[in-house]
């Protein structure tokens, strides 16, 4: 494993199954987790298993909702597509990232 | 964390099969769909396989992850915890016993205790608003109460506003005939108001109206249900029915309800208080007198108002008692008087000790064991269960041991409360219902949280992280500074906490000895009482009752085996209610005297010493010139007021009553003679003025026949009871009584405590010798190979023991001065128990002390023993 590969930043690993199931739509787990290797350009260093538990407690709350259906290879899985309230949660997510991350920026803005 | 999530997480308690299922299917899809990119982007299968694992990550520790973000794991863990100890606690059923026989006995006595406490003292009486009533009486000096002349009474009830209800009682006894043989039953003559004052409610029938109050229309009385039930067989018609009383015809009105009137044979019926024309004295005292408060205001209010009252009645008032004050006190305060209380707190104090002892004694038991299972969870730890796990589950065994032990103590306490019904019925005038509701139940759990809350914590702490990493290389040494340090603190706390108990029941112990050496001024060996009552009906004259004395003691002294036979209306070591005064010529203030009726064999039967002049005699009868005999208090009394040198011959006034009646007439009576105090008071309690007054001279309708034998009791009342008959067939034998038995009611409030308490010690001590016990011998455990190699080299089994009772006898010593300053500071709060012992007497602590070193003598010789029968070539050898 190379080590410019970063972790995941703490608390973002839900907003980036959220944001994903929300341009992508219905996903299985793996594809989730590929979907989003790809998007982070491989630069994230994602075990692919910790999305599982990310995404029970995104079902528990209602974000997400899950339906079966039949994988490539045949098996029978799990599908998970955003829920409405689950949208609004993204949005919710998204502005909390921002006053993050501004915030953030501000002080290492203002660093001499 | 939102609702619908609290709700899904406790769904996937429910769920958790399926949900493992599901996640194991996922898992096996994810990495099927990963192994077919990698083989896609030309790996062998075999690495493809890996690199499928590798980018998944460690998949039991997601599984981990998953489960507790799902669901509440720690209610899981506990449930599992719970299996896990119970099959724990079955594995070793010698140890769970003993904590939870333990635990049964420090938490079953105190839930009886509890359940004691709320019986007496925090349940309220059984009446409407019990706070309400209020007793009212006059004080001739603070902490002295008389009753209440009846003009007194009256305008108490007419002038007074700050009671719904007031009204008066007086005793009466009646003999109840024209239905088998005569019964006796007591009973009060009470005003019309009585009953709104104490509000039961009847269960058939009324209770009385003013009509009932004038003269003609008093013959109707209220049965109380336990009298209705026992003496009329329940009859479902007795309203309206006529029963003869004293000969003649009352009819019953009514039947109170079940509950507050019924403990005791004391009151059984009520009749209508009418007061005849000659009591209307301010100077006769013979009312007892209870109000109903109005709900806004406090008896210290009322008592204000009645004082306003007794000053504007002063100038109708005898000048002596215009220094007398009015009291009001609530009745619930009067009947669970300071004593009680106190006594029950003292009670109380000492079991929760018991409780204290009893968890130092199981914590220090855990800690042995954990010390026994260090091994296992050095293990698991190494298995990877995290600290807090573990510690969750040693938590959780305790807790099932103190439900266990709760649950056992509970079972321990109902055994204990149904003993105890008897002696509750004796402490509480009223009935007191004994059980163990919902607030016992509360009061357990909350005793079970506090054990839990107290040694809970213990095996846990055991477990830090330096423990464990070596416990796995030590071999069954097992040597640990820590605990073990632990341990001999919590045996110190034990020997402490029951040195504090020791300590106290010794000096309630001597207290004991020095109220059974008082003097009593009498002797009582094979002496049987028997209290009789005359119905004014058949004998309406004093010279009447006189003759019927005179013939029954006749009749009483011819029984074969009795050799001496009195009458007299008090028992001795018995309080003399009856308060009279007697007037010396020329003094203004009348000297206040206990009055008490005797014939000429009192001083005889009770072995009484005659000191100057005579005692009453057969000659002194109705008709001949008055005479008393006074105490040498009286006598004192006497030269100190009035100079009087020799009261032999002196001519006095005395109010005396008149014979069935509640008048009270001056006569002037010569005193004849001088005896030595009997003991009418409980000890502790100075002897008071008494005149001797012949019974013949004033008889009364009430008199307790004494009769001296040389047989045993049974067959003296038997012969009694027929000389009676004889005399009287109709007249019924009430309350017999032995005089140890007398005595034995006089001192019970002292002996029962002292019992209790002696009771707790003794098991306090057991398990602070069981504490000690179990510590010396872990530490002769340990020290095995240490006492090898000192036997090796010479010392000898003497020196062996020598050196582990040393051990012992430092834990004793520390505990003991610990425990001494705990006394020191706690005795006093027993002040109120003890009759002339100080509650710092040296003596009561130094056989405390004594007691203890002993205990813990022997609890440490045993173990010394034993490491004094090493064998050192065989403990050289051992592992280690």
């Amino acid at each position: 494993m190379s080590k410019d590969k970063s972790e995941i930043p703490y608390g973002t690993l839900d907003l980036l199954i959220l944001r994903t199931l929300e341009t992508m739509g219905r996903l299985h787990g793996y594809a989730l987790a590929r979907r989003i290797e790809q998007v982070s350009g491989e630069s994230l260093q994602l075990s692919q298993g910790s999305i599982y538990p990310a995404l029970i407690r995104l079902q528990q709350e209602g974000w997400i909702d899950t339906t079966w259906g039949v994988s490539e290879t045949n098996r029978k899985v799990k599908f998970y597509s955003l829920t409405e309230s689950g949208r609004k949660q993204v949005a919710v997510e998204i502005a909390n990232w921002e006053k993050t991350t501004a915030l953030v920026a501000r002080f290492l803005g203002a660093t001499p | 964390m939102t609702l619908h999530r609290i709700f899904a997480r406790l769904m996937a308690l429910v769920r958790k099969r399926q949900l493992d299922a599901e996640l194991e299917g996922e898992i096996a899809a994810h990495l099927e769909l990963a192994e077919r990119d990698a083989l896609a982007s030309g790996m062998s299968p075999d690495q493809a396989r890996r690199a499928a694992r590798r980018l998944f990550g460690g998949i039991e520790s997601m599984k981990e992850e998953h489960r507790d973000r799902r669901s509440f794991r720690w209610l899981e863990n506990v449930w599992r915890d719970v299996r896990y100890g119970v099959a724990g606690l079955g594995r070793d059923p010698g140890f769970t016993a003993i904590v939870v026989g333990v635990l049964a006995l420090g938490i079953g006595a105190n839930v009886a205790m509890f359940g004691l406490l709320d019986a007496v003292i925090l349940k309220p009486l059984p009446f409407t608003d019990p706070d309400r009533i209020v007793r009212i009486w006059e004080a001739p000096r603070p902490g002295v109460s008389n009753a209440t002349s009846a003009p007194d009474f009256l305008d108490w009830r007419r002038l007074s506003t700050a009671f719904e209800a007031m009204g008066a009682e007086s005793p009466v006894s009646m003999a109840l005939t024209g239905a088998g043989d005569p019964v006796r039953l007591d009973g009060r003559a009470v005003t019309s108001d009585y009953f709104r004052v104490f509000d039961v409610g009847v269960r058939m029938g009324r209770t009385f109206l003013p009509r009932d109050e004038e003269p003609g229309n008093d013959s109707v009385i209220v049965l109380s249900n336990a009298a209705w039930e026992t003496v009329f067989g329940a009859d479902p018609g007795i309203v309206n029915r006529r029963v003869i009383l004293d000969g003649q015809s009352h009819e019953v009105i009514g039947v109170l309800r079940p509950g507050a009137f019924d403990r005791s044979e004391e009151t059984r019926f009520w009749k209508p208080l009418v007061i005849q024309q000659g009591q209307y004295k301010r100077g006769m005292h013979w009312l007892t007198v209870h109000g109903r408060l109005r709900p806004d205001l406090t008896p210290l209010q009322a008592r204000d108002e009645m004082r306003r009252i007794a000053e504007a009645l002063r100038d109708v008032t005898p000048s002596h008692k215009h220094t007398w004050l009015v009291e009001v006190e609530s009745v619930q305060k009067l009947l669970f008087g300071d004593h009680l209380r106190q006594s029950m707190y003292l009670m109380f104090g000492a079991v929760v000790l018991v409780l204290l002892i009893a968890c130092a004694n199981i914590a220090n038991l855990l800690l042995a064991k954990g010390a026994a299972r260090r091994k296992e969870m050095a293990i698991r730890t190494a298995l990877g269960a995290s600290r807090s796990r573990l510690g969750a589950q040693l938590l959780t065994e305790t807790l099932v041991l103190a439900v266990l032990g709760g649950a056992a103590g509970w079972a321990l306490a109902s055994l204990l409360v149904s003993t105890a019904t008897p002696f509750l019925a004796e402490m509480v005038p009223y009935t007191a219902t004994l059980d163990l509701d919902y607030r016992a139940l509360a009061f357990a759990g909350a005793i079970v949280s506090l054990v839990v809350l107290l040694i809970g914590g213990l095996p846990a702490m055991q477990i830090s992280a330096a423990n464990i990493g070596s416990s796995l290389h030590q071999a069954s040494r097992g040597s640990s500074g820590g605990h073990h340090r632990m341990r001999r603190s919590i045996v110190v706390a034990e020997v402490a906490l029951s040195l504090v108990l020791v300590c106290g029941a010794s000096l309630l112990f001597r207290s004991l000895l020095n109220l059974r050496a008082v003097e009593t001024g009498v002797r009582i060996e094979n002496v049987v009482t028997m209290s009789l009552n005359l119905p004014l009906q058949a004998y309406p004259t004093p010279d009447a009752a006189a003759l019927f004395f005179e013939s029954l003691r006749d009749r009483v002294i011819a029984v074969p085996g009795v050799s001496q036979a009195s009458l007299s209306t008090h028992l001795p070591l018995h309080w003399i209610g009856n308060g009279e005064a007697i007037e010396v010529a020329g003094q203004e203030a009348p000297v206040k005297v206990r009055f008490k009726r005797v014939d000429a064999g009192y001083l005889d039967a009770f072995g009484i010493p005659l000191l100057k002049g005579r005692f009453i005699a057969g000659r002194d009868r109705h008709g001949s010139p008055g005479v008393i005999a006074i105490n040498e208090v009286l006598a004192a009394r006497l030269a100190e007021v009035a100079g009087v040198r020799d009261p032999v011959g002196l001519t006095v006034g005395l109010y005396c009553p008149v014979y069935g009646d509640k008048r009270a007439t001056t006569e002037q009576v010569e005193i004849v003679g001088v005896i030595r105090n009997e003991r009418v008071a409980a000890p502790g309690v100075p002897h008071p003025a008494v005149v001797y007054v012949p019974l013949s001279q004033v008889p009364t309708d009430g008199v307790k026949l004494i009769v001296r034998s040389g047989l045993d009791s049974g067959s003296v009342v038997a012969g009694v009871r027929e000389a009676l008959r004889a005399v009287d067939p109709h007249l019924p034998v009430g309350e017999i009584a032995t005089m140890r038995e007398v005595r034995e009611r006089t001192l019970a409030g002292a002996s029962r405590p002292a019992w209790l308490i002696g009771i707790f010690a003794g098991i306090a001590a057991l398990l602070a010798a069981i504490g000690l016990y179990g510590v010396i011998s872990q530490t002769v455990n340990q020290r095995r190979r240490e006492m090898g190699i000192r036997m090796a080299l010479g010392a000898r089994s003497k020196d062996v023991v020598r050196y582990v009772l040393r051990d012992a006898s430092e834990l004793v010593l520390i505990g003991l001065v610990i425990g001494s300053a705990g006394a020191f500071a706690l005795t006093r709060l027993a002040k109120s128990l003890l009759f002339g012992v100080s509650p710092l007497d040296p003596l009561a602590f130094l056989i405390a002390c004594a007691a203890m070193a002993s205990i813990g003598v022997l609890a440490g010789l045993l173990p010394a023993r034993r490491a004094a029968r090493l064998d050192p070539s065989v403990t050289l050898r051992e592992e280690g």
